[in-house]
């Protein structure tokens, strides 16, 4: 069967209880022997409304807002619903009323009783009465003919009986049930029900069976009734289409039948088998809802299922029936004043009988509630003529469905006669909120729960309180703040607290600001809205304030309360959030429909380039959800969480698209569970909430404990090792995209990180890469290679070789060598394009070395960065220290000192170009492929050198060459070298002078990079190297290795301990290396000060050159294969 | 073995607390500590919970079973057995008379707990106490008890030994003692 049968829920004490669905079926109400009428906004709302009617409640009824109850006080009451306010007693009786049920217009009500009464009341005016008499025991149940014309009864003599009401005498009797004394010992309730609609069948439960009785002919057409259905019936209940007939029973089957084919389509049962007491369709015919005597109620969902299945035709039906019952539901809201006519003309409308009674020709008059308030004005011919002429349209129309079944008919014709709108109705637009925040009702409320602090509201009788706490007591101590203006909305940042208050007849809406960072004795500032605008939504930035108001308006305030900005917006706010200078807006871009909401974003930034990154894009939401959180992470990117628990951020990488992130719902424990957001933190990647038991939202006592959970992009197949790996990895990617955004935004970023989670990335890489491999997927293996950074790939060269996929190889050295072209290419673009990312450099002094320091993680990082422009930048950076350099870090160096401490820099990837680039021809050259024959030897026969030698070598290299330019030439070598002939056995070697220049950048760096003062002074004060220094690039390496977490002076230190401990010949040799060493640097650095302006004239020979040597180097693939073949052998 | 001891080593247990400043990892023989997040719940031992409660810089979150519904649970059962049932925690007399004193404000219902605790442990040394008298009387040589906590070993050890030695020594002065004595009746 299609249909689930939700688990039961206590709903009321046990004994006799009932249950129906509110005209829109928003709501299910149920009443209960403890006297309550509970309203249920779901199964599974865990805090229903509820309105005490008396001390039990009997029966109820519900039509048009009005709840009627049969109570213990022999009453029947109206209760406007959904509010609860009493609104009078419709009758009394001598002792308590049985069952009450409304007609379909909802315009009267009938009220069974046990004093052997039946009364129907009109609704508008109680005195209004028609009393049936004539059953000889207590009533059963009542029930009204859909056409007012008729009112069937089930009594405990034994009898049900149709009675005319107008007439008020009995039509029919059926002696058909057990005599019993008292509704308690009746073995059945025995519920009628009329068909709904036509009201051409009445339903009534006997025994294990449902008779159905024709209207007017009276005459017994049929009986439904199921093989395993054993129990007595106890009540049955129309579908609102007509076409199904529900039935629940003693034992606690339920059953529901198709009554044009008189087959059970439906069969469950009670889970504990209690008694089924109520039963009531939900408006759209999808779900059952039904109580037992214990007090549970339970439902059916799903049951539109059932009714596609059954028969093609049904479901048409069905889909026709929908938007005409949802239709019937809006018109009954505005039938009061119809209400008053058809009491006036009720008593004496002759003409209502001659309609009714042509019924058996067409179904036309089950309008009669309509044409009736058109009668009533007495225009009686003409408007009669044109009603059924219009109907008769309608009946053309709908025709082919008549002899499907009738239940359809009625809304078939309904459809002409409504000039109206019928499609998909709008969703009813999600109110503004503040992101944080619980519902403003509640007397103790969170106001605001963000990363900064809470503030809470309290708001009973005696007070009215606003207290605001910090997370971190070091921000500001907690306040407590009396709420005499009412605040409703709240922000809490680092510099000031943010409230508002929604206006009054006589206060126009205020914004008041508790600006408690302000250096002068004024700390608190407030702003009156102007008349007819409220506050709906209020953020606070960094030094600025927005509010959102109903006049579709943001307004923008500095900090300290001067009125900056105004702006429109396109729809009403939903909410609001700030950070740093951005400010993101969700607002009702249109109506919604089925469901669904229909929100924009907007995301403005303001600060020194005020600009719109989102231009009021749709916001994706979940089916049928709404936003239940908005905020950015701590790093700055927009994510939002929906009432679906689905956690998006943006992703500023493919174009601001919103990527889902993590679903909250997977991880709660039970259906009714949530999570409540508070924070989102990218780095490390935390998902910062309150789990809620049973709710939405946390209450304020106890203090609800912050709980964190991980992120898991959705991708598919994440249970085997290649998803998980893939999700590693595109969340990594994912979260590392808020580096390049602050740093271009000029935050400062934690670049440990940022190399880490890059780092991490290609690790993950070449896992993925390693599986592909095992799993014979090449060409997957190919795609991996080209995310990969140039050193990756070649480690992933290595690896196919290894495992002996040559051809998968040789496709990698390819890459590899693409690669290297790319970076040539895109390089020139690059460092025009880098000026203000430059703002990141954090090392002032000594660039070169900090250059020359950071290859291998820059290398690892920009894949588009080459070895030899580096090299070219760290000659560069030597000559211009004296001049450019020094202006440069002159606008660096604030920048750098917020940015980043001393012991961070060496992982610090520097973005170079910031400065001008006097050999960026270089990058122009490069094209020109001329042929370097020569040079690539000379390259292979450096590759065996020590890196650390090279600055000895660079002035020997110089004879025949521009003195400036020479010392690039070999370097480009050790590119390519490390790029493609690492595998030819020299890798170690090569990365050994890789890990010697590296120490030596850093201690060089070391004790400069501190005073960033006087660069000039520096050039020459640095560059003798002592012997500790020379023996310290060589064993760096080893003192990091022994103690990973030394920072950078701590190496130093133990350096010089172990430097100590050397004998007193080993320090002699390496004072001697060094003197050497520094005379060789120092003649070069002369040479290339003095060479810098001849440079001019001599560069596009040198250029040519040394361009060419790179190219070979780069381009030139037969080299690179020769190697690779080589190492194969 | 004194009980201050047993609060000594009580205080390595480990609990939530939610502190109001920022602090990177700190290092400390026993382990790692932290990072320390304004706002978001982190273990730390007992010992550094009650240092930093004391000067304010946190909310102290009771543990799971410092729950009124819990030990109520928890008590009757413990009454209802005969024997010992598993504690909360090992500590858990140490920990709930530490956090009581120290964070009654953090921890709802402090007074309830209290008496519930202190219920449990009453209940609880009652058994212990009869289970010794049971033992003497019925003069066993050795007997099994489960689910004891170090405190409740140690609050009978002392009194337990004492008087095993001294019955066994009033014993084994009995055979010759009555020997003894029924010359002596001679």
């Amino acid at each position: 069967m299609p249909c689930e049968r939700k688990p039961m829920r206590y709903g009321h004490s046990e004994g006799h209880t009932e249950v129906c669905f509110d005209d829109s079926g928003k709501f299910i109400v149920t009443c209960g022997n403890d006297g309550d009428v509970r309203i249920w906004e779901g199964l599974d709302d865990d805090d229903p409304k509820f309105i005490t009617v008396g001390e039990k409640a009997y029966s109820l009824a519900l039509k048009n807002n009005k709840l009627v109850t049969a109570s213990s006080n022999n009453t029947v009451q109206i209760h406007t619903f959904p509010d609860g306010d009493p609104d009078g007693i419709l009758t009394r009786f001598t002792t308590n009323a049985t069952h009450v049920t409304f007609n379909s217009s909802g315009s009267r009500v009938a009220a069974g009783s046990s004093d052997f009464m039946v009364k129907v009341v009109e609704v508008s005016d109680s005195s209004q009465q028609k009393t049936l008499r004539g059953h000889e025991a207590p009533v059963l149940s009542v029930t009204f003919d859909p056409k007012d014309d008729f009112l069937a009864s089930a009594s405990c003599d034994g009898n049900v009986v149709v009675w005319n009401i107008k007439e008020q005498s009995q039509l029919i009797s059926w002696p058909l049930l057990q005599k019993t004394n008292d509704v308690s010992n009746a073995k059945s309730l025995c519920r009628l029900a009329w068909q709904p609609g036509t009201a051409k069948f009445l339903a009534v439960p006997v025994e294990s069976k449902v008779q159905l009785y024709e209207r007017e002919s009276w005459d017994h057409v049929s009986t439904l009734s199921d093989d395993l259905l054993t129990q007595l019936v106890n009540v049955v209940a129309w579908s609102p289409c007509g076409q199904f007939l529900a039935a629940g029973s003693v034992g606690g089957s339920l059953n529901v039948w198709d009554v044009s084919s008189k087959l059970c389509v439906e069969r469950q049962k009670h889970e504990k088998g209690f008694t089924v007491c109520g039963l009531a369709w939900h408006p759209s015919g999808s779900q059952i809802a039904y109580t037992d005597t214990e007090g549970c109620l339970g439902l059916l969902d799903g049951l539109r299922t059932s009714t596609s299945n059954s028969t093609n035709t049904a479901s048409k039906q069905a889909a026709v029936t929908k938007p005409a019952k949802d239709y019937d539901a809006l018109f009954d809201d505005d039938d009061d004043d119809r209400v008053m006519d058809e009491g006036q003309s009720d008593t004496n409308s002759p003409v209502k009988k001659p309609i009714a009674a042509d019924d058996d020709d067409d179904d036309d008059d089950f309008l009669m509630p309509a044409t009736g308030r058109v009668r009533s004005r007495a225009i009686l011919d003409d408007e009669n003529s044109l009603d059924t002429g219009s109907l008769k349209l309608g009946q053309e129309k709908f025709g082919d469905d008549d002899d499907t079944g009738s239940g359809v008919v009625p809304a078939a014709p309904l459809v002409p006669l409504r000039p109206a709108y019928e499609g998909p109705m709008p969703t009813p637009p999600q109110k503004a909120f503040q992101p944080g925040s619980t519902p403003a009702h509640l007397t103790h409320r969170f106001m605001m729960w963000n990363s900064v602090g809470i503030v809470r509201d309290y708001n009973d009788e005696q007070d009215n309180a606003i207290d605001v706490e910090f997370h971190d007591t070091a921000v500001h101590h907690a306040m407590h703040l009396t709420n005499t203006l009412g605040h409703t909305m709240a922000d809490l940042s680092q510099e000031a607290v943010l409230l508002a208050c929604p206006g009054t007849d006589e206060l126009a809406s205020k914004l008041q600001c508790l600006h408690f960072s302000s250096w002068d004795t004024k700390k608190e500032w407030m702003v009156d809205l102007p008349q007819g605008e409220d506050v709906r939504a209020l953020c606070l930035g960094q030094g600025w304030a927005a509010v959102a108001t109903s006049a579709l308006m943001i307004r923008v305030f500095s900090i300290g309360g001067v009125q900056r900005e105004i702006f429109s917006l396109p729809g009403n706010v939903v909410c609001m959030v700030a950070h740093g200078e951005q400010l993101l807006i969700v607002y009702h871009r249109a109506p919604g429909f089925g469901g669904e909401q229909a929100l924009g974003v907007q995301l403005l930034q303001f600060g020194r380039r005020k600009r719109q990154l989102i231009h009021g894009e749709p916001l994706p939401l979940s089916h049928r959800s709404y936003l239940s959180w908005l905020g950015f992470t701590a790093e700055g990117t927009p994510c939002y969480v929906d009432s679906e628990g689905a956690v998006r951020m943006l992703n500023r990488s493919v174009g601001n698209t919103w990527t889902p992130v993590c679903n909250t719902r997977e991880t709660c424990k039970s259906k009714s569970d949530s999570y409540w957001v508070v924070g989102i933190h990218e780095n490390p990647q935390q998902l910062r909430c309150i789990p809620c038991k049973g709710s939405r939202y946390p209450p304020t006592l106890p203090r609800p404990a912050v709980a964190i959970l991980p992120f898991k992009l959705p991708l598919c197949q994440t249970s085997t090792e290649k998803g998980q790996m893939e999700e590693q990895y595109c969340r990594s990617l994912l979260f590392s995209n808020h580096f390049s955004f602050l740093s271009s935004s000029g935050y400062e970023i934690d670049e440990e990180a940022q190399s880490q989670s890059q780092k991490d990335q290609q690790e993950l890489l070449m896992k993925m890469f390693a599986l592909s491999c095992k799993l014979e997927r090449e060409f997957r293996c190919v795609e991996l290679a080209e995310l990969m950074t140039q050193k990756v790939v070649t480690l992933a060269i290595r690896y196919a070789s290894r495992s002996r996929r040559m051809a998968l190889a040789q496709r990698l050295s390819e890459i590899a060598l693409e690669k290297s072209n790319q970076i040539q290419e895109v390089e020139p673009e690059e460092e025009e394009e880098e000026d203000y990312s430059s703002a990141r450099r954090p090392s002032g002094s000594g660039q070169s070395e900090a250059a020359q320091g950071r290859h291998s993680s820059r290398r690892y990082q920009e894949e588009e960065e080459g070895q030899e422009e580096e090299q070219r930048e760290e000659e560069e950076g030597r000559e211009m220290e004296t001049d450019e350099a020094s202006e440069t870090k002159k606008r660096v160096n604030p920048f750098a000192k917020e940015a980043v401490s001393p012991v961070k820099t060496n992982l610090t990837p520097i973005t170079k170009g910031g400065r001008a680039n006097p050999f960026k021809v270089l990058g122009s050259g490069k094209p020109s492929s001329a042929s370097g024959q020569p040079r690539v030897t000379n390259i292979l026969d450096n590759m065996t050198t020590s890196r650390k030698s090279f600055p000895l070598s660079g002035p020997a290299g110089k004879k025949n060459k521009n003195p400036v330019l020479k010392p690039l030439a070999p370097r480009p070598k050790t590119k390519t070298q490390s790029t493609l002939l690492q595998m030819s056995g020299t890798k170690a070697s090569n990365k050994k002078t890789q890990q010697n220049t590296q120490p030596a950048a850093d201690t060089q760096k070391q004790p400069e990079a501190p005073p960033p003062a006087s660069p000039a002074d520096n050039t020459e004060n640095k560059r003798p190297k002592t012997g500790f220094q020379f023996w310290l690039e060589e064993n760096r390496k080893s003192i990091t290795a022994d103690n990973p977490d030394l920072e950078e002076t701590d190496v130093i230190k133990e350096a010089m301990g172990r430097f100590r401990t050397l004998s007193a010949e080993d320090r002699l040799s390496w004072t001697e290396r060094a003197k050497t060493g520094d005379a060789a640097d120092l003649k070069k650095r002369k040479r290339a000060e003095g060479g810098a302006e001849g440079a001019e004239t001599e560069k596009g020979q040198a250029e040519a050159d040394e361009n060419s040597a790179k190219k070979k180097k780069s381009l030139d693939p037969s080299s690179k294969l020769s190697a690779f073949a080589f190492n194969k052998n | 073995m004194d009980a201050s001891e047993v609060e000594f080593l009580a205080e390595k247990e480990t609990v939530k607390i939610i502190p109001n400043f920022s602090l990177d990892k700190i290092y400390l023989i026993g382990g790692d500590l932290g990072p320390f997040n304004p706002g978001l719940p982190v273990d730390v031992p007992v010992w550094l919970a009650l240092n930093l409660k004391q000067r304010q810089k946190c909310r102290i979150v009771p543990p799971a079973w410092m729950d009124v519904d819990k030990l109520e649970e928890m008590r009757d059962l413990e009454r209802k057995e005969d024997t010992f049932t598993p504690v909360p925690s090992p500590y858990y007399m140490e920990l709930t008379k530490l956090l009581l004193n120290f964070a009654s404000d953090n921890i709802p219902k402090a007074d309830e707990i209290r008496t519930l605790v202190k219920d449990i442990w009453d209940t609880r040394i009652a058994k212990l106490r009869l289970s010794a008298d049971s033992f003497i009387s019925q003069l066993e040589a050795h007997a099994k008890l489960d689910n004891l906590t170090l405190m409740e070993i140690n609050t009978i050890r002392a009194f337990l030994l004492d008087s095993l030695n001294c019955l066994y020594k009033l014993r084994s002065n009995q055979h010759p003692g009555s020997s003894k004595g029924q010359f002596a009746d001679f």
